[in-house]
């Protein structure tokens, strides 16, 4: 199955860029889910659920999902579960807390963890 | 020993100045108790008393919030009491709203204890009930007794700096809020012993309620849309000009029916909104963007729809009782179905 | 299948020349288990504390907590297909240092979990403040992974675990409890009238920190599956899992399975306990879709009445969690669901990122986002400045004096969704 990785994690992008069809943007985790949102609308299925780990969205920057390649009629599982994580996400993204470097760095790995067994899986 | 001092906000009604014509009445701040302040006087009487008391028409609270607002919390201010009460407002929307309003605003900016009381379906409730504390009450001033009784009790456990209770124990409305408190037992025990009670079919109570989904399942589709009567019904407020039956600008009570068979646009002469809620200058200035009769019409003529009903229903959205809604939509339903129409646009704002 | 446990009082733990048990104080030789750790190459370092219940010590960043155990008969040893070899487990007898627990902490990511108070405000929320705890600090080897990183703490731990149960292997157990589970048949047959249980146990399984491990299998991998009782109490079923502190199970959780434990309680009173139905919590929805349908068709298949479902960690997998209990009881099958809520500081956010009218039936650990105030602790095991980096802490949430203001999230086990804490929230 053709998958699109929609992302804001600098890693997973130098991994997967050749290979994948890739939206890598650096923009903020809300961003991301909100971007997503925006694929759901137009008729792309979510693949991964977007709350993926128990590290929370106002810790970790870093969140990488995937949806189909193709669009087809609006998935409703697929919109209600991005507005369910959006819902959730807003609970914590008021307090956002801010990391050094080496932080980011390990948040990054996390957040490819999360998605690359999935990756490998549908390669 | 001083007694505490207690500042008591009520409605032009009770203040005994006037009914519905009177709602515009401005805040006025007047010595003592007035009206049921009274009541609150006799319960409490050796440990507060009320110095003051406030009085605002419901119409000029609602449809005035940040004016009234900031007039009423000065004379609070002034007063500097030791708790602040508003009402109790039973079933009355506009009342409601404005004494949550008036108490959480006390509490947030004055860092004044407030609570206030009302029926569980009045909209002040879903509005602020995560704000403030609403003693529940009966339904109509019948009640008063006993919510004044319960209201003064609750008031001074506040001012005692007491430990405030469960909903049910103390006789305030479920505010939304989770609590953690620890239990004997522990969560598997609990668990076991729930689901032993739910396989012999016994009543147990869930630790956490779903959220409610109201669900409607639509009706089938319209097959032939050039055949079908169309009718709007809207919650966008839309009335005639000069609103001739008085739709209120919040937590309406009531619902109009009017008829547009004469009408291919809606203009400034002839319709206005009466909605309190959004800034009504658009939809005064042209009807037609919260109820679309020129396009309707349109498509009347090129024979898109079947037909546009003669009369289309309206009331305003905000602060309206969900009981209220319901009971409006009951009826409406009856009389567009003995009407033979199809299907119905609804909108709101 | 049958198993004894034979607990062994614990109630202080020492430092001493020679590793032993006597009386109910457990005595550790520390240079022997530096050496036992530091057999794995990928660990520099380990320090080796010690904290006990009602000492003014924090405990920071905790990945896993473990609880001494040793398998005295019956096949296998403890931690199957990890530590002991791969034979099937939870016959025979089993020996438990019941008040010890080695708890190992380390720099896996820098943001690391969980706090451990073992006296103050913040103790009566982590089961581990009232256990006599074997400390590791792990340092890692210069340039390896994260990965191995945390797979060097697990076995640290695990291993060090394994070797204080071998302390208690030949001492008789002040008391013994036996657990017996008849295979499917002929319970049902032994225990007719009375209404059939099953525990359906979701595992975190996700990747990096959140994983957990069956019989050494990643559980990212398995299909729903059946598991005794009784080899979960062997420890079929580790952690790998170290995030969110509060809901996450640690192995001392699995190994302690306090729903297997409360089921067993009033198995062949008012229920027959005919097993546990073991699941994950994967990424992936088609897995989550699979995953949920194939526990409900193994509750259906089983012929139960009724299943306890327990859930772990935050965010998706209370979809699991509702998926699983949707279609369950679409089978017909009563069901209660153990969950804990981020209902926000205040308390008045949704709890749940999924919910469903069906899940009439909820027990609920707590919430997570709740604000707790821990005073300061006159010894810290582990690095303090990480504490501004939990889960929960947030930036100068550390005033002069040393206090610490923190979400209850940051404490380990605080909301645990296996139920295993009185702790619950009301509605106010």
């Amino acid at each position: 199955m053709k998958v699109k990785i929609i992302t804001n994690n600098p890693l997973v992008y130098s991994l997967y860029s050749e290979d994948y069809d890739i939206d890598y943007q650096e923009i903020s985790y809300e961003g991301i889910l909100k971007k997503t949102r925006d694929y759901v609308h137009k008729g792309h299925e979510l693949l991964t659920h977007p709350l993926s780990g128990s590290v929370k969205p106002n810790e970790t920057p870093f969140k990488t999902l995937l949806i189909s390649s193709k669009s087809k009629d609006l998935n409703l599982e697929s919109l209600s579960i991005i507005e369910n994580s959006i819902e959730t996400a807003e609970k914590f993204l008021q307090r956002q807390k801010k990391y050094s470097d080496d932080i980011e760095k390990d948040f990054m790995e996390i957040d490819l963890s999360l998605i690359e067994n999935v990756i490998n899986k549908l390669l | 020993m001083s007694k505490y001092k207690i500042v008591h906000y009520i409605n032009q009604f009770y203040a005994g100045i006037g009914g519905e014509d009177m709602a515009n009445y401005e805040p006025e701040k007047r010595e003592g108790f007035v009206g049921p302040g009274q009541a609150f006087q006799g319960n409490l009487k050796d440990e507060a008393e009320i110095t003051a008391t406030i009085i605002c028409g419901d119409s000029y609270y609602n449809e005035n919030m940040e004016e009234a607002k900031n007039k009423i919390l000065s004379m609070v201010k002034e007063e500097n009491p030791d708790l602040f009460i508003a009402g109790p407002a039973f079933n009355a929307g506009r009342y409601g709203m404005a004494c949550g309003d008036i108490a959480s605003s006390v509490e947030k900016e004055l860092g004044i204890k407030s609570i206030t009381g009302m029926y569980i379906e009045n909209p002040g409730v879903d509005s602020y009930k995560k704000n403030i504390y609403i003693i529940e009450t009966k339904n109509s001033a019948a009640g008063m007794r006993k919510a004044v009784k319960s209201m003064s009790k609750f008031g001074l456990k506040l001012l005692n700096n007491e430990e405030i209770l469960s909903p049910s124990e103390e006789g305030y409305i479920k505010r939304g809020l989770r609590k953690n408190i620890f239990v004997e037992k522990r969560g598997s025990e609990r668990a076991v012993d729930m689901l032993i009670k739910k396989l012999k079919k016994e009543e147990f109570t869930t630790e956490f309620p779903m959220p409610k989904f109201d669900r409607v399942p639509p009706s089938p589709a319209i097959k032939d849309m050039s055949k079908a009567k169309i009718a709007i019904v809207t919650s966008g407020g839309i009335v005639p000009i000069n609103n001739p039956d008085h739709i209120e600008a919040s937590s309406a009570s009531k619902y109009g029916k009017y008829d547009i068979s004469r009408f291919k646009d809606l203009t400034c002469e002839d319709h206005e909104t009466a909605h309190g809620g959004y800034d009504p200058s658009y939809a005064n200035e042209d009807a037609d963007r919260v109820i679309p009769i020129d396009v309707l019409r349109d498509m009347e003529k090129s024979n898109r729809i079947g037909k546009l009903h003669n009369y289309f229903y309206t009331t305003t959205g905000n602060g309206t009782a969900v009981a209220n809604a319901k009971a409006f939509a009951a009826e409406i339903a009856q009389e567009l179905i003995s009407d033979g129409v199809d299907a119905v646009i609804l909108t709101s704002t | 299948m049958k198993l004894e446990l034979g607990k062994i009082e614990i109630t202080d733990i020492q430092f001493s020349n020679e590793s032993r048990i006597k009386g109910s104080t457990l005595y550790v030789n520390k240079k022997e288990i530096e050496n036992l750790i530091l057999e794995d190459e990928h660990i520099k370092e380990v320090k080796i504390d010690i904290a006990k219940p009602g000492e003014s010590t924090r405990i920071t960043p905790v990945k896993d907590v473990v609880e001494p155990r040793v398998k005295v008969s019956g096949d296998g040893g403890i931690f199957p297909g990890v530590i002991s070899k791969d034979e099937t487990v939870g016959t025979g007898r089993t020996h438990v240092l019941k008040g010890a627990a080695v708890v190992t902490t380390g720099k896996i990511v820098g943001f690391q979990e969980g706090i451990i108070d073992m006296s103050g405000s913040g103790a009566k929320y982590t089961p581990f403040s009232q256990t006599y705890n074997l400390v590791l600090s792990c340092d890692k080897a210069d340039d390896i992974k994260a990965h191995t990183y945390e797979r060097a703490v697990r076995m640290a731990g695990l291993k060090t675990a394994t070797y204080l149960g071998e302390l208690a292997r030949n001492i008789e157990p002040e008391n013994i409890e036996t657990y017996e589970t008849l295979p499917l048949m002929k319970s049902k047959e032994e225990f007719k009238g009375l209404p059939s249980v099953a525990y359906v146990q979701m595992l975190q399984s996700q990747g990096l920190l959140h994983d957990t491990y069956v019989y050494g299998v990643d559980a990212k991998q398995i299909i729903p599956t059946l598991i005794y009782p009784t080899e979960i109490m062997d420890g079929a079923i580790i952690s790998g899992n170290c995030v969110s502190a509060c809901d996450k199970n640690t192995t001392y959780h699995h190994q302690n399975n306090c729903v297997v434990h409360d089921l067993y309680k009033r198995h062949g009173k008012d229920i027959n306990f005919i097993g546990v139905i073991i699941t994950n919590e994967n990424v992936y929805l088609a897995d989550k879709e699979r995953a949920s349908n194939w526990t409900a068709k193994l509750a259906d298949f089983l012929g139960v009445d009724g299943v306890v479902v327990s859930q772990e960690g935050f965010g998706n997998p209370d979809t699991d969690l509702i998926m699983n209990c949707k279609k369950i009881e679409e089978k017909g099958i009563d069901t209660v669901i153990i969950t804990d809520e981020y209902a926000g500081r205040d308390g008045a956010s949704q709890s749940l990122a999924d919910a469903d009218e069906k899940a009439n039936a909820v027990i609920t650990g707590g919430n997570a986002n709740e604000l707790i105030t821990l005073p300061p602790m006159d010894k810290i095991i582990g690095h303090i400045d990480y504490v501004n980096k939990i889960a929960g802490g947030f930036e100068g949430n550390m005033t002069e004096d040393g206090s610490i203001t923190v979400e209850l999230q940051a404490i380990i086990g605080a909301t645990n969704e296996l139920g295993f804490n009185k702790l619950t929230a009301r509605e106010y």
